[in-house]
């Protein structure tokens, strides 16, 4: 990969606050530049990006974030444009309120990916963010638009109080799924049961399916099967305790 | 200039600037994509009665499509740019829209003209439509009793060029006829291009005006019409007995060279006795397509 790679100098002792790493406009300033930008330590309070990875290279858009980070919260928060590559797992809120660009996580992301910062109404608003590994509760609260892959598990009120948007979980589902929703698609290809507020609709196949997981399989080399793209899903409207526009569509094999 | 005997004349072919778009048409089987495509590039031959000219360009294997299913691209023309746009909601709208399990998307992605098509037709869905961004492109999924129709919200469209032609003159209409379907077959799928006509060939290429009728824009081609040679002052050489034209509409003009270029030396065989072209004496439009030229290897 040409671009910006972020190598961790030392395993990350205590939680690092990463939210102003990448926020905003990041892709053509140079590694020098970008090393300036403040990451939070819990205990020993503000240092640089410099201080915590080796930064090379140039960053032409893209970064890869090389290491144990799975201490590393908010990476990629308010990210606007550019690729976001990190090689293993990360922690809490990973693309908080991401409004562009695409982050692609290899393992596992903490809590709140994808969701609104504490006091926000809104979670992401645009871009794409994938994650190869589990995701944890509350992954894509409050979206407004924007795609959330999870390749495996997705924890508990994942797209919780969804406003618009997409989520996409290869793997079983947590329980209340789509909670609050306003709007927006939680789509499952493993196991879920939507909540009780969400009313069965039909088994259909949505040809809007096919086009997104054709260009998940194509852009992001995503795992996804025949039967996935073939097979039916079992809509249900919801949440009908709130504006009733949202959808759960949950792959079948009947 | 001979082509296995038959004469190549030295003119050309005059034709016009459209704007075009490129529409890609899925659906679950073969069956439905071709009956959608062809609904929509019905009633498509001319601007001059139809509004639109439209043909099917070539059929997409399933791997070649956006969402992997099979399909077909069409190319649709107008002379004005809100025609076009008009035309597309119009024709999408009552033809692919209406056909079981079909999807429709731009095929002209990365061209920066763009007209909505899918945020007018959006409003069919009675306020129950859905949108998706994929790719950073909006698609609307418009509920429909077998499921839902999706449909591309805006549409690429390009300056092409409509009107390259050759006329085929023939001992008899047999040979006429053969030569053209010749012609045609030798001309179909090639990207880029489309033959409005059905089957890719006209029997009545006209004039512009008329002598009888003066609010007529477009009349029958009396100088190349073989019962009227003892009539009217006649374009055909002895012993021709029938006319064919192949009308070819396209994204630029190398493309249509090329086109004319391959139906041409297929339509040369026995029976033909001159290739030819329409014209108006370079007057009317920009694009001049010289058959030997042409023939000889060299583009419009």
């Amino acid at each position: 990969m040409s671009g910006l790679v972020a190598k961790l100098k030392a395993p990350l002792r205590q939680r690092a606050d990463l939210s102003e790493a990448l926020a905003g406009s990041w892709a053509t300033l140079s590694a020098r530049e970008l090393a300036n930008r403040p990451v939070y330590l819990e205990q020993d309070g503000s240092v640089h990006l410099g201080d915590l990875f080796a930064l090379d290279g140039h960053p032409q858009g893209k970064i890869r974030f090389v290491g144990q980070l799975d201490q590393a919260d908010r990476l990629g928060a308010g990210l606007i444009e550019g690729e976001v590559i990190v090689d293993g797992s990360v922690g809490r809120e990973a693309g908080l309120a991401q409004s562009g660009g695409t982050i692609d996580i290899g393992g596992d992301a903490g809590p709140r990916a994808g969701a609104a910062p504490p006091g926000f109404k809104r979670g992401m608003t645009g871009g794409e963010l994938i994650v190869r590994g589990s995701a944890g509760a509350e992954a894509g609260a409050a979206m407004r638009r924007g795609l959330l892959v999870i390749l495996r598990a997705a924890g508990e009120r994942t797209g919780l109080g969804m406003i618009a948007g997409t989520v996409v979980v290869f793997g079983p589902v947590g329980a209340d799924t789509g909670l609050w929703s306003k709007r927006g698609s939680v789509v499952a290809l493993g196991r879920i049961t939507p909540p009780p507020t969400y009313f069965y609709a039909c088994t259909f196949q949505p040809a809007y399916l096919r086009l997104l997981l054709t260009r998940l399989r194509s852009s992001y080399g995503l795992p996804v099967r025949p039967r996935h793209l073939n097979g039916l899903y079992r809509r249900y409207s919801g949440d009908m305790a709130e504006l009733g526009k949202g959808e759960i569509l949950a792959w079948t094999s009947k | 200039m001979k082509i296995r005997g038959v004469f190549i004349e030295d003119t050309f072919a005059e034709a016009f600037t459209m704007r075009i778009a490129r529409i890609i048409i899925t659906a679950r089987s073969p069956r439905w994509v071709r009956a959608a495509a062809l609904k929509l590039t019905g009633f498509a031959t001319s601007v001059i009665g139809c509004k639109v000219e439209a043909g099917i360009e070539r059929e997409l294997p399933a791997r070649e499509t956006p969402d992997g299913r099979p399909g077909i691209s069409v190319l649709m023309m107008t002379m004005g740019k809100d025609d076009l746009a008009k035309r597309l909601i119009e024709r999408i709208g009552q033809t692919v829209l209406t056909c079981p399990t079909t999807a429709c998307y731009d095929g002209l992605p990365d061209v920066s003209d763009r007209v909505g098509v899918g945020s007018a037709l959006r409003f069919f869905g009675d306020g129950f439509q859905v949108s998706k961004v994929i790719a950073g492109e909006r698609f609307w999924r418009i509920p429909v009793m077998e499921g839902e129709f999706l449909v591309q919200e805006k549409f690429g469209m390009v300056k092409g060029v409509g009107g390259g032609n050759f006329l085929i003159l023939a001992r008899s209409a047999d040979a006429a006829l053969e030569a053209a379907e010749a012609a045609a077959d030798s001309m179909a799928a090639r990207p880029g291009i489309v033959l409005p006509f059905p089957g890719g060939v006209v029997r009545s290429g006209s004039k512009v005006g008329a002598r009888r009728i003066k609010s007529m824009i477009a009349s029958t081609n009396d100088a190349f019409c073989p019962t009227l040679r003892a009539v009217t002052v006649s374009a055909l050489p002895e012993g021709v007995n029938s006319v064919l034209e192949i009308v070819v509409n396209g994204l630029d003009t190398n493309v249509i060279a090329s086109a004319m270029k391959t139906g041409i030396d297929a339509a040369c065989r026995d029976g033909v006795v001159a290739i030819t072209a329409g014209n108006y004496g370079g007057k009317l439009g920009p694009h001049h397509f010289y058959l030997r030229k042409i023939m000889s290897g060299a583009a419009e």
